[in-house]
This record gives structure tokens, C-alpha cells and sequence, in this order.
């Protein structure tokens, strides 16, 4: 396979068709009458990902530094290219991206009924936009994508979305905006020293990692700033209240990449950015305090809210907040395995939670209604939804052999060393997911059968299966052997385990390998 | 081969832009004398007023090309590439005006083609203040502007508002030119000149007297009348809401930019020994315009009102441009007014095109779902309030990110702070209005038929919305042009280029 890829200089151009083929996309969409516009995205997305599964063996997992980097000159001047690379972190993100992406364009096939060239025009720049967060290697460039990717989500919330879908947007959109300003300064602060210390202005990933150390006394402010932007993204603790709205309200195919993907862009800019930036303020006694705190606030905060929901896709959106803390805590725990860990659970959130949504969503499609009291005995009129439904919530709880476990195993195994009291707490987490998504089962699939209307419900249709079958396979896949995975992730980790470590300067560019090449 | 503007015939070369445009004024007045009856004439003249905008284009492109680099100290004219940038910002919005304004007075029955005269009138005292060397040469433009604003702000004779915004325009313009004017005096009595660059080579002998800064302090008051900044705003939003809307757009775009081309040169040239004077007072008027115009601009019902104060804010975000002091706040200044000036433009001119005859109430309930009927109308309103935000991949981002550049350039972040946390406020006015057109069913199915822009006015929005795309994602052709403004400024007045 990799000899395959190599002759048809696969990492030459990957990534650049990564982001520039779902925008291409947006032609034929336009041109096309509107009724085909839903094959036209889902034929797309397949091709994206099918291209991208490429990356899975094209991939060199001794490597712990960007791979198939493109760069273009943008703007000169300052030092900005259009910079992109690959790493370990990044791979699994990419992946599930274009992985998810069909899924959820072929779950609004009937659910999306007006406006649809709209529609899955807002979720091709969507994906553009997606990918270039998780690909810019270039601090403006990650800002331009990570903020211009509101605007699709903006859109399909507010458009396609539920009853209070207007507040929702908003307060995501003003939310998401608040933290990402303060960074856009601080990245603009970083730039001026990178400057001052090297001579030629650059938004480098890593000219910004050489020049971090020396921020002085700045430097809890430029975290602060970073932090703010990815913690409201994440979303921990304080500031997870924007995210029960956004689910709530947003059509199934949002939640689904709110859940899967966009949620991850947090604890991925914390592991990207934040921490190796900052390792000296991220890890001091008192940020490490807050931040654990919060995490182990949120991993039992959430279940605990999470148990009361009454309505179904709140009580997901409250176990996002709850995984994401796991997340939070591997991160900050910094050995391999919780970094591993967290990795682990980013992915497998992404499916499960994925799968839990586009499920509710099918749910909802039939019934139109989230209550969990209207629903009960479900699982003898349809047994394949309710075997799913069963398989995905095990896998979110986290049992061994599905893909949550190995996650939290990780991160718990990893992080205990550190922070025993906290990570202790934590565990609770694990009880209380079990609680909170068997009691929902129960309530959904097993109770006895109160309203007769579902008496009458269809089972799974064909493409219903094809939307969640290819997740239940990769939960069971991550879940058994998540060997071939964590090699890919392994020399990433290290790196980000290596670059937060007390004292760690991060070596000159000569000594990493051959630098990008600079155009000027 | 460049001309020398010490000799009489260098000096019209030197004002061939202006010469030009105020013979294409002339020449308008000439024609419309006997052609005076009907919206052909009208249409003509608005024809005419565009020939003669891009008569004056020439010209400018042609002084540039061969005005000297270094004309001599004691010039009234400035020969630089800022003033170059400035004029062609000025004719930029004036002709987008024009367009707007075609298509506008007709629909609302205010056909007289005097409206073209007096808008390109102001032009040229605009071409004027961005040109002036000397405060003298300054004034007298500021004055030529205005005279024309006042009487356009009052076009609609039929509307009470507009006659009251061109009272309140006109009161306060007055008061706002005896400012600048004992300004310029206690000026001209500090260092006995009125030449900017004689007054900045005075100053950089030693520190400013009593005389000087109390000179400096009522020429900031002047000019911080006719940009509408806090707190010498209060005029603003009558004006803006009462004058008709090509006259809003021209005011919030033209005027705003003549006023801060010369407010940089006045305090880059002459004022340039006094940076440390000037910039608390400069940062406390920029913070109070970004924060008051941005939280007033929330609870605002008129869509003409909300434009208006959020002009106030964007008043402020440009005088932060003007604080670092430094080559790059002057480019990020001319920038910032490129990207604010098509935006807004463009944004005054589709607003024109939403109301509808006695249009005063163009409320967020009136354009619910109006991307479903008018979606192109409202996709072009969505990218200027996107731009007017500040949002990556539209001209007003790179603007905004130019003057934070600017900003945390010079070494203090704070204000950078300030300027961000306004836009986020200023997100709470822009997206309910992308909400009501896009997320909001319209009141009955066919309310919005008739929400049409003219021919003109279609093309003036679809080429400032491509722009505000464009160099939105490719901003390196304009910030070379500005980064060059910036320098011939600099340079001009002796400071040393400091570069990113």
C-alpha cells in the first residue's frame, strides 16, 4: 500500500486536496438542481474519505514531527504561509473528521427537507474548515480556519435547527468568539517576540515553539488567553453552559459534529498549543489545581446533570462535558499513557457520541419528540435500532472491548501517579456514566410499554444502518485492538509528553530534522 | 519627469485631481442649468459626476507616477504616496456613493440633479484635506466639505428628520470649525507657521509650550467632531438617521476617511515631537468611542441607527490605529479605511435598497427571511456586517488584525485588549441581523418583491462585496500600497521606519 501511495506522490499533495476538494465542491452543488445536492455532498465526503484513508499508511509512526507539510507564501510581509502538516495528533483528528463527515450528510437525507444547497454547502466548508484547524501549521492560519468555521456551524443551527435554535446559535457562535479573540492577540503578541528573537516575523508552529520560553512575565497572560479560547471550545467546567443549548437545538447532523468533532478542536489546541507553549504556567501548582479541578468538576458534574435530563440529547450533551473531562485530565497528567489515554477517548467519544446522536436522531425522525418519558418497550418493536442503541451507550460507558474503555483506562492508569485524589474522583465518572446511559436504556428500550404510539415504529432502514454500522465497527475495532492506533499516536505523545517536561527547551530547528522549506 | 511643485505650473500639477474634478463640478453645473427637469437629467448628471470621478482617477494615477519624491520643505500640497492612498480611497467612495445614489433618489421621488454637484463639491474639498501640507490649505477643505454635507444631509426636503439632521449637521459642523480654526491659530501662534512641516521641525527642537498643546488639544476636538468619536459624537446618529442614505453611506465612509487622512498627517507631521502628548488623549477617545458606540449600537431598533452608532465604534477602532504612533498604525489606518469604507458603502447602499420609500423604519422584523427571496441581497449584507465585525476571510478581519498588529507592535497589548473585546460586543447588533434575514421566516410570503437595488446600485454592492472577499483572503496587494502610504508619511516627517 505505502509503495502505492509514494508513486503517486500521495503526501505531495493530500492535505492541499484535503481542504480544497470539498470547497470545489461547492461548484457543481451550485450548479446542480437543488434535489441532488444530498448525493452530490454524500459523493463527496465519500471521496474525501476515502482519500484520506490513504494518510493511515502513507503515515510514518516513527516520526513525532509534521509529515507531507505543504507551504505557499501568503503573506510574505509577516512571515505567514499557508502551512500545513500532519502528526500523530492530528492523524486520528483528520481521520475522524472525513470519517464522520458522510455519515452525517447521509443522516440528513430526510431530515433536511428545505434548503438543502444551503445545507450541505454550509457542511463541505464546514469539513474544509474542520480539517484546517487540525492541519494549519501556521498560528494565523489555524486562527482564520478556527474562527471561520463558526460561520457553517452558525448557519446550520440557526436554519435547520430546533425550536429555540435562534439563542442557541448565538450564544455559540458569541461564546466560541469571546475565546478565540483574546488568542488572536496573544498569537499576535507571540509573533512580535518571535520576531524580536530571530529577526524575520513568522507565524511558524514552530518558530512559536522555540520562542514560547522566552515570554517572561507575559506568559501566564498568553496562556490565559490561549486557555480561555480552548477551554470554551472544550467545553470545561465553567464554561460548558453554550454546549446542552447547541445540541439541543442544532439538526442531528450537528450535534453529531459539534460531539465528534468540533469539541475536540479544544482539547486538541490545548495538546497542540497551549501546553507545549506553556508548560511552566500550564503545569505550576496553582493552574494545574484549576484546570484538574475543573476536570474532575466536569467529569462528575456532568453525569451527575446528565442523570436528571429529562430530555434525551441533553443528557448526551451532558456526558460530552463529562467525557471531555477525562480528556482535560489526561492532558494534564502529561505521561505517555494518559496523553495516549485522552487521544484514545477523543476518538472514541467521537464515535460513540456520534453514533448516540445520529441514533436520537432517527429516534426523533419517527416520533418527533427527545423526552425520554415517551418512549419505553422499545426494544421489542425494534430490536436492530435497540441493539445499537445498547452497543453504542456500552461503548460510551466505557466497557471493556468497546472503544471507550481503553481510553479512560489510559488516562486513569496515567494520571493516577500524579494526581491520586483527583484521579480517584474521576473514576466515580465511570459509575456514573454507567448509571446515567443503562437508566436511559432502561427507560427507553425496556420499561413497559406506555404509549402506544411506538407500538407502531419501523426498525432501522437500510441507510440508517449504513450511517451507524460503520461506527459500531469502529467501536468494536478500537475496542479489541487498538494496537495499530496507538503505535501511529505513540510518537506524538512522547513528543508532547517531552515538550511539557520541566526544563525542556525545545531543540533548534536543525537537530528536529529538515525545517520547512521557507519561501521568500 | 517629475514636475516641481514650487513653480505656479507645478502646482496644478500637483492638484490635478482636485483641478480636474472641480472643472468636472463646473461643467455638471453647466449642463444641469438647462437640463434641470426630469429623473433623465438627474440620471445624467449622476453619469456625468461618475466621468468626472474617473477624470479625476486619471489624474491622480498621473500626479502619482510623476510627482517628486522629495518636493522641499514649505510645500501646501503634499506630493506623498499617503496622500495618494487618501484621494484615491475619497474618489473610491464617492463614486460608490454616486452609484448607490442612482437608482435611490428616484424611488424616492428626490430628483434634482444638484444632489451630483454638491456630492462631488465635497469631493474635492475631501481631495483637498487629504492633500493639505498646510492647515491653512486643510481648513479651507474641510470647509468646502462640509458646506456640501450639510446641504445633502438636508436633501429630502419633504422629510422633517432630514431637515432637522442637516440643522443639527450644520450647528455642530460650525461649532466643530471654530475649534479646529483657534486650533490651528494658537498653532500658528506657537511656532509662526501654519505648514505642517515647519510646524513639526519647530517642535522637534524642544517640548511644546502651553500655546502649542492647547493647539494640538483643539484640533483634536475639531477633528473628533467631524469623526463622529465619543464624546463628540452626539450629532451622529440624527444626522445619520435622518439624512438620506447615499448621504448616510458618503458621510459615514468619505468624510470619515478625508477627516482621519489629514487627523494622521496633522499628528504624524506636525505633531510627531508630540506623540506622548497626544496618544493618552487619542487611546481615551478611541476606548470610549469603541465601547459607547459598540453598546449603544446594541439596543438600537433602525437598522440606519445601529449602522450609525456602530460607525461611532468604528470611529474609535481607527484612532487606534492612529495611537502606536508608529509607520505601521498609519498603514493600518489606511487600510482599516479601505476595508471599512467598501464595507460600508456597500452596507448603506443595500440598506437603501431594503427600504422603501419614506424608508425610515428599516427594522430587524422588517427583513425576516430575506435570504429566501432575495438571496443574493442578502448574502452581500451578510458579508459587510461579517466584514463590519471583523471576521476572518473579509477585508474588515485583515483590517482589524492589522491595527491589533499595530498595536502590539509598539510594546502595550492593553489597548489591543480593548479593540477586541468591542468587536465581541459589536457580534451582538451583526448577527441578529444575519439571524432575521437567514433563521427567521419573512411575516407574509411576498413582503420582499419589491426590495430591489438598481442596476447601479448592484453593481456598486457586487464589486465592494467581491473586494471584501477577496482581500479578505489576498490582502497583500492593498497593505503593500498602504505599507508604502505609511512610509512616504513617516518618511516625510523624518521618523525612522521601524517595520514588523
Amino acid at each position: 500500500m505505502s509503495e502505492f501511495l509514494t508513486s503517486i506522490g500521495y503526501g505531495g499533495w493530500i492535505l492541499n486536496t484535503l481542504i480544497l476538494l470539498p470547497l470545489a465542491g461547492l461548484v457543481p452543488l451550485a450548479l446542480a438542481p437543488a434535489r441532488q445536492a444530498k448525493q452530490i455532498a454524500l459523493a463527496l465526503t465519500l471521496v474525501e474519505f476515502v482519500v484520506s484513508l490513504g494518510l493511515w499508511w502513507a503515515f510514518d509512526p516513527a516520526d513525532p514531527l509534521m509529515q507531507f507539510q505543504v507551504v505557499a507564501p501568503w503573506l510574505p510581509a509577516w512571515g505567514i504561509n499557508y502551512l500545513l502538516g500532519l502528526d500523530g495528533l492530528s492523524l486520528f483528528m483528520v481521520l475522524l473528521t472525513t470519517g464522520i463527515m458522510p455519515l452525517a450528510v447521509l443522516a440528513s437525507f430526510n431530515y433536511i427537507a428545505r434548503r438543502e444547497r444551503l445545507y450541505y454547502g454550509l457542511m463541505l466548508a464546514l469539513l474544509s474548515g474542520m480539517l484546517g484547524v487540525f492541519l494549519a501549521q501556521d498560528m494565523f492560519v489555524f486562527y482564520v480556519f478556527w474562527e471561520v468555521m463558526l460561520i457553517p456551524m452558525y448557519f446550520i443551527i440557526g436554519i435547520w435547527g430546533g425550536h429555540n435554535r435562534l439563542y442557541a446559535a448565538i450564544k455559540f457562535f458569541i461564546y466560541t468568539m469571546a475565546g478565540s479573540l483574546l488568542m488572536l492577540v496573544a498569537i499576535l503578541v507571540m509573533m512580535f517576540e518571535v520576531s524580536r528573537a530571530t529577526g524575520a516575523p513568522s507565524f511558524a508552529y514552530e518558530a512559536f515553539l522555540r520562542a514560547a520560553p522566552g515570554m517572561g512575565a507575559l506568559a501566564p497572560w498568553l496562556f490565559a488567553a490561549f486557555a480561555l479560547a480552548f477551554a470554551i471550545k472544550v467545553p470545561m467546567f465553567p464554561f460548558h453552559t453554550w454546549l446542552p443549548d447547541a445540541h439541543v437545538e442544532a439538526p442531528t447532523a450537528g450535534s453529531v459534529i459539534l460531539a465528534s468533532i468540533l469539541l475536540k478542536m479544544g482539547t486538541y489546541g490545548f495538546l497542540r498549543f497551549a501546553v507545549p507553549f506553556f508548560p511552566g504556567v500550564a503545569l505550576s501548582p496553582v493552574v494545574t489545581g484549576i484546570v484538574v479541578g475543573c476536570a474532575v468538576i466536569g467529569i462528575v458534574y456532568g453525569a451527575l446533570v446528565a442523570l436528571v435530563q429529562p430530555d434525551v440529547k441533553k443528557l448526551v450533551a451532558y456526558s460530552s462535558v463529562s467525557h471531555l473531562g477525562f480528556v482535560m485530565l489526561g492532558i494534564w497528567a502529561a505521561t505517555l499513557q494518559s496523553v495516549q489515554g485522552a487521544l484514545m477517548i477523543m476518538i472514541g467519544h467521537g464515535l460513540s457520541t456520534g453514533a448516540l446522536f445520529l441514533l436520537i436522531g432517527m429516534l426523533y425522525e419517527r416520533r418527533h419528540t427527545r423526552e425520554i418519558s415517551a418512549y419505553g418497550g422499545l426494544a421489542a418493536v425494534i430490536p436492530v435500532f435497540s441493539l445499537i442503541l445498547v452497543i453504542t451507550a456500552l461503548a460510551s460507558i466505557g466497557l471493556p472491548g468497546l472503544s471507550g474503555f481503553i481510553g479512560e483506562f489510559l488516562v486513569l492508569l496515567g494520571s493516577f501517579g500524579r494526581y491520586p485524589w483527583a484521579t480517584g474522583i474521576a473514576t466515580t465518572g465511570v459509575i456514573f456514566a454507567a448509571a446515567y446511559l443503562l437508566w436511559a436504556l432502561q427507560r427507553i428500550l425496556f420499561n413497559r410499554m406506555e404509549h402506544p404510539e411506538n407500538a407502531g415504529l419501523r426498525d432501522l432502514s437500510a441507510r440508517e444502518l449504513w450511517v451507524v454500522l460503520p461506527l459500531v465497527a469502529g467501536m468494536v475495532w478500537l475496542g479489541l485492538y487498538p494496537r495499530p492506533v496507538l503505535d501511529r499516536m505513540d510518537a506524538a505523545a512522547n513528543r508532547y509528553v517531552q515538550l511539557v517536561q520541566p526544563g525542556f527547551r525545545a531543540p533548534p530547528a536543525a537537530a528536529l530534522g529538515p525545517a520547512p522549506r521557507e519561501p521568500r | 519627469m517629475p514636475f516641481d511643485p514650487s513653480t505656479p505650473a507645478g502646482v496644478m500639477l500637483a492638484l490635478l485631481p482636485e483641478v480636474i474634478l472641480s472643472v468636472a463640478v463646473l461643467v455638471i453645473l453647466v449642463v444641469i442649468s438647462w437640463r434641470h427637469a426630469g429623473p433623465v437629467d438627474s440620471r445624467r448628471a449622476g453619469w456625468l459626476a461618475l466621468v468626472g470621478l474617473g477624470g479625476a482617477a486619471l489624474a491622480l494615477w498621473w500626479t502619482a507616477a510623476h510627482a517628486p519624491e522629495d518636493p522641499g520643505i514649505g510645500q501646501m500640497i503634499a506630493t506623498d504616496a499617503y496622500r495618494f492612498a487618501g484621494s484615491g480611497l475619497i474618489l473610491l467612495m464617492a463614486a460608490g456613493s454616486v452609484l448607490g445614489a442612482l437608482g435611490y433618489l428616484e424611488r424616492e421621488h428626490l430628483v434634482a440633479p444638484e444632489f451630483y454637484v454638491l456630492l462631488l463639491l465635497a469631493a474635492v474639498g475631501m481631495l483637498f484635506m487629504a492633500s493639505a501640507e498646510d492647515l491653512i490649505v486643510l481648513f479651507l477643505g474641510l470647509e468646502t466639505m462640509s458646506v456640501a454635507v450639510y446641504v445633502l444631509a438636508g436633501y429630502n426636503r419633504g422629510s422633517a428628520y432630514s431637515a432637522e439632521a442637516a440643522l443639527k449637521y450644520f450647528l455642530i459642523g460650525a461649532f466643530a470649525s471654530g475649534f479646529l480654526l483657534y486650533g490651528i491659530a494658537l498653532a500658528y501662534g506657537a511656532t509662526g507657521s501654519t505648514n505642517l512641516l515647519l510646524i513639526g521641525a519647530q517642535f522637534s527642537q524642544g517640548q511644546l509650550g502651553l500655546m502649542a498643546r492647547l493647539g494640538l488639544g483643539l484640533l483634536l476636538i475639531g477633528f473628533g467632531f467631524k469623526i463622529a468619536a465619543v464624546p463628540f459624537h452626539m450629532w451622529a446618529p440624527d444626522v445619520y438617521d435622518g439624512a438620506p442614505t447615499p448621504v448616510t453611506g458618503y458621510m459615514a465612509t468619505a468624510v470619515k476617511t478625508a477627516a482621519f487622512i489629514a487627523l494622521g498627517r496633522v499628528l504624524y507631521t506636525g505633531f510627531q515631537a508630540a506623540t506622548l502628548d497626544w496618544r493618552p488623549i487619542v487611546m481615551g477617545i478611541a476606548t470610549l468611542s469603541m465601547v459607547l458606540g459598540n453598546l449603544v449600537a446594541l439596543s438600537q431598533g433602525s437598522l440606519k441607527r445601529m449602522l450609525a452608532y456602530s460607525s461611532i465604534a468604528h470611529a474609535g477602532y481607527l484612532l487606534a490605529a492612529l495611537w502606536p504612533g508608529s509607520p505601521l498604525g498609519i498603514s493600518a489606518l489606511v487600510f482599516y479605511l479601505l476595508g471599512y469604507g467598501v464595507t460600508s458603502i456597500a452596507a448603506f447602499t443595500i440598506l437603501g435598497g431594503l427600504g422603501r420609500g419614506g424608508e425610515r423604519d428599516v427594522t430587524l422584523a422588517e427583513i425576516t427571511g430575506l435570504a429566501e427571496t432575495r438571496p443574493w441581497l442578502a448574502f452581500g449584507f451578510a458579508a459587510c456586517l461579517l466584514s463590519l465585525l471583523g471576521f476572518p476571510g473579509t477585508i474588515g478581519f485583515m483590517g482589524k488584525w492589522y491595527i491589533l498588529a499595530a498595536i502590539v507592535g509598539s510594546g502595550s497589548p492593553l489597548l489591543a485588549v480593548v479593540v477586541v473585546l468591542a468587536s465581541l460586543v459589536s457580534a451582538g447588533y451583526y448577527l441578529p441581523v444575519i439571524m432575521a434575514m437567514y433563521m427567521r421566516p419573512a411575516r407574509a410570503p411576498l413582503v420582499h418583491w419589491d426590495r430591489i437595488l438598481s442596476g447601479t446600485a448592484r453593481l456598486a454592492v457586487a464589486v465592494a462585496v467581491l473586494a471584501i472577499l477577496l482581500f479578505g483572503m489576498w490582502p497583500a496587494g492593498p497593505l503593500r500600497l498602504t505599507d508604502r502610504a505609511a512610509g512616504s508619511l513617516v518618511q516625510s516627517s523624518g521618523q525612522v521606519i521601524l517595520g514588523p
